[in-house]
């Protein structure tokens, strides 16, 4: 059996989580119900995810010349950390708020992005965070997760 | 109704008599600009901030004030669509295709000035289409169904394959993927789906803040290792004459403005799906119609003008909607209603047919904002198109932290700094396997609707599909949607024939 290129092994994987992902969210819609009404749209299309995941992931597999398409993968690496801060800022925002929150978000993703002055990144991080923290909690009609600015919740 | 002369004499003398309304349309288009270009703030949300104000204003220059935001927001939209590849909103979508690259390759200059043109030259065939048909449109929307609504939402859905980047089968997969995902939460039927048991995916997947992630989070993760929007030094300049002569060059495409134009005003009128499909089916036109179809999607300025004619002329269609039947066709228009009720004034039939120097006021006055917005536009895209001179050190995070600010003012809760979080990551997955991330953001847009047009459908016609052949307007979408499919292949073959013969 021939040996899948790196980037061939991982199309398959998004391939079959997606062809998970349909047969998951059809088996969810039946079990709530099997009648037409919640199934007029669902059971057709995510059969045909299925088959078009499945028809993509056979001719993947078969295709003898390696994949020709330009691997970044530098590119790949290099994202990754800017997209765990990313995450990590997301689910901290609870506990932390929007307001220290981002400023830590800001302040590390310069740092980590290549900035070397220090008051640049302190500077422009707490102008930032708090400056769109203070004008989106004026602006929005509830309340925001804050941690050190008044009003919040 | 067709063009009352005295009633449009009556209008534009209700416009010039006093000077006092229009003082508040400048505040207003700013009010729309500002909120437009920010990531994440909507125009409807805008209106929404500022309908009390409307409170201390006669109907007249509430309307003057909602629509000002509104024609102002139309085009603010452009602007981080254009510099980050953030469409703020669903009408923005098809802007980034060619926009985006275009500021990419140093032409931001010239691509915000095409997007101001147009808009421009959207908002005034708009309205003339509007002044002209509003009699005719609003019959046209009464005709409009279940079944209708099915068929151009199909329509929508066959765009997602000539969406299909490199791969038309990923491209599909894509889309259809969206559309699965378009109709989480409680279904018609009372289910819910999907859910995994988030009270806050009741009401389905917040479809901004995913159209956030998917299209601009994930593309400011592949660029963090780029030094400037624009690598190019000598190209990131912003140029007062560049961004005019890009304005000017929008008279160089007089077919795509009057089609997509046509399309926005038709489409826009939609109730729901309007604004989200005409842009994108105008691009799409443009596209098939273009002897070079192969260059949409790398810069090319005509699908910039399709886009936004199509989207500032929805705002037409939309308001055509509302004013002749008192049905909002989207958000802004909703606003729009508020302001109608709170001045005891209810939109229809009757309002156009009583009030028509008012309803001819209201669309003149539209004339003239297009006119103020060439001012505006010019005095604010040099100062919004620093953007490019920002290192993107500073810009990604910055960015990415306005889109997340921007995703819980949308939703209130922090579901939607969740969702976009989650699709940045999708789209960055699709980006990397070459999937189509516009063909998943419409499926998206449009999975839910299509669910409940189609359970309606269904119930009228009682499953028998010969109920479809009473429905010419249905027939009709049908039959541009094979077009649309076919229309190439069945003109080239024609062709063929005509030579052979």
């Amino acid at each position: 059996m021939k040996k899948l290129a790196r980037n061939q092994l991982a199309d398959l994987l998004v391939l079959s989580a997606l062809f998970c992902l349909s047969g998951w969210y059809l088996w969810d819609s039946w079990s709530a119900s099997s009648h037409i009404y919640n199934l007029i749209l669902v059971l057709p299309l995510t059969v045909i995810v299925m088959l078009l995941c499945a028809v993509a992931f056979v001719g993947d597999l078969l295709r003898t010349e390696a994949v020709n398409r330009p691997v970044d993968r530098d590119s790949a690496t290099s994202s990754l950390p800017a997209i765990a801060l990313f995450v990590g800022y997301v689910i901290s925002l609870p506990w932390l708020g929007f307001d220290v929150g981002t400023f830590l978000f800001l302040a590390a993703f310069l740092k980590i992005a290549g900035e070397q002055k220090w008051q640049w990144i302190l500077g422009y991080s707490l102008a930032f965070a708090f400056g769109s923290a203070l004008f989106f909690s004026a602006m929005l009609p509830y309340p925001m997760p804050l941690l050190l600015i008044p009003g919040g919740n | 109704m067709l063009l009352d002369l005295h009633a449009l004499a009556a209008g534009f003398q209700l416009l010039i008599s006093d000077f006092t309304p229009w003082l508040i349309v400048i505040p207003g288009m700013i009010i729309g600009l500002t909120f437009g270009a920010i990531p994440g703030l909507q125009i409807s949300m805008a209106m929404a901030i500022f309908l009390p104000l409307t409170l201390y204003m006669d109907f007249m220059q509430a309307m003057l004030f909602l629509t000002a935001i509104f024609t102002g927001g139309g085009f603010g939209g452009s602007i981080p669509a254009i510099l980050m590849n953030i469409p703020g909103t669903s009408s923005a979508i098809s802007t980034t295709f060619d926009g985006y690259p275009m500021a990419r390759q140093g032409r931001h200059n010239e691509a915000l000035g095409i997007a101001l043109g147009a808009s421009c030259a959207g908002v005034i065939f708009g309205y003339l289409v509007l002044l002209l048909l509003i009699g005719v449109i609003s019959e046209a929307v009464l005709k409009i169904g279940p079944a209708e609504m099915s068929m151009l939402i199909l329509w929508g859905i066959t765009l997602i394959a000539s969406l299909g980047g490199n791969s038309s089968l990923k491209g599909v997969i894509a889309g259809l993927v969206g559309l699965m995902l378009g109709t989480v939460g409680f279904s018609e039927a009372g289910n819910t789906r999907g859910t995994l048991g988030l009270d806050s995916l009741l009401d389905g997947v917040p479809v901004i803040p995913a159209m956030m992630g998917m299209f601009a989070a994930s593309e400011l993760f592949r660029l963090v290792n780029t030094r400037y929007l624009v690598e190019d030094d000598r190209a990131r300049q912003v140029n007062l004459s560049r961004i005019v002569s890009g304005f000017i060059s929008t008279l160089r495409f007089p077919g795509v403005i009057g089609r997509g134009s046509m399309i926005g005003v038709l489409v826009g009128a939609i109730p729901g799906v309007g604004s989200s499909i005409a842009n994108l089916l105008s691009y799409v036109e443009t596209k098939r119609r273009s002897r070079h179809p192969e260059s949409f999607g790398t810069g090319n300025p005509a699908g910039v003008v399709a886009s936004e004619a199509a989207n500032s002329t929805s705002e037409a269609g939309s308001l055509a909607t509302l004013l002749a039947l008192g049905i909002p066709g989207g958000g802004a228009t909703a606003v729009m209603l508020a302001a109608f009720t709170m001045h005891n004034i209810t939109g229809g039939p009757v309002f156009i047919r009583e009030q028509a120097d008012v309803v001819y006021a209201i669309i003149l006055a539209n004339f003239g904002q297009a006119f103020l917005l060439i001012g505006l536009g010019l005095l604010f895209i040099p100062l919004l198109a620093n953007v490019v001179k920002v290192p993107m050190r500073y810009l990604i995070p910055s960015v990415l932290a306005l889109s997340v600010f921007g995703a819980y003012g949308l939703t209130g809760s922090l579901a939607g700094p969740v969702t976009l979080m989650l699709f940045s990551l999708l789209g960055w997955l699709f980006k990397r396997f070459d999937y189509s991330i516009p063909a998943c953001v419409i499926g998206l847009l449009l999975g839910g609707m299509a669910d409940e047009m189609m359970i309606y459908t269904y119930q009228i016609s009682g499953g028998q599909f010969s109920y479809l052949l009473q429905r010419p307007i249905a027939m009709t979408f049908l039959l541009l949607l094979v077009l649309s499919l076919f229309g190439g292949r069945l003109l080239a073959l024609l062709r063929r024939l005509a030579v052979r013969q």
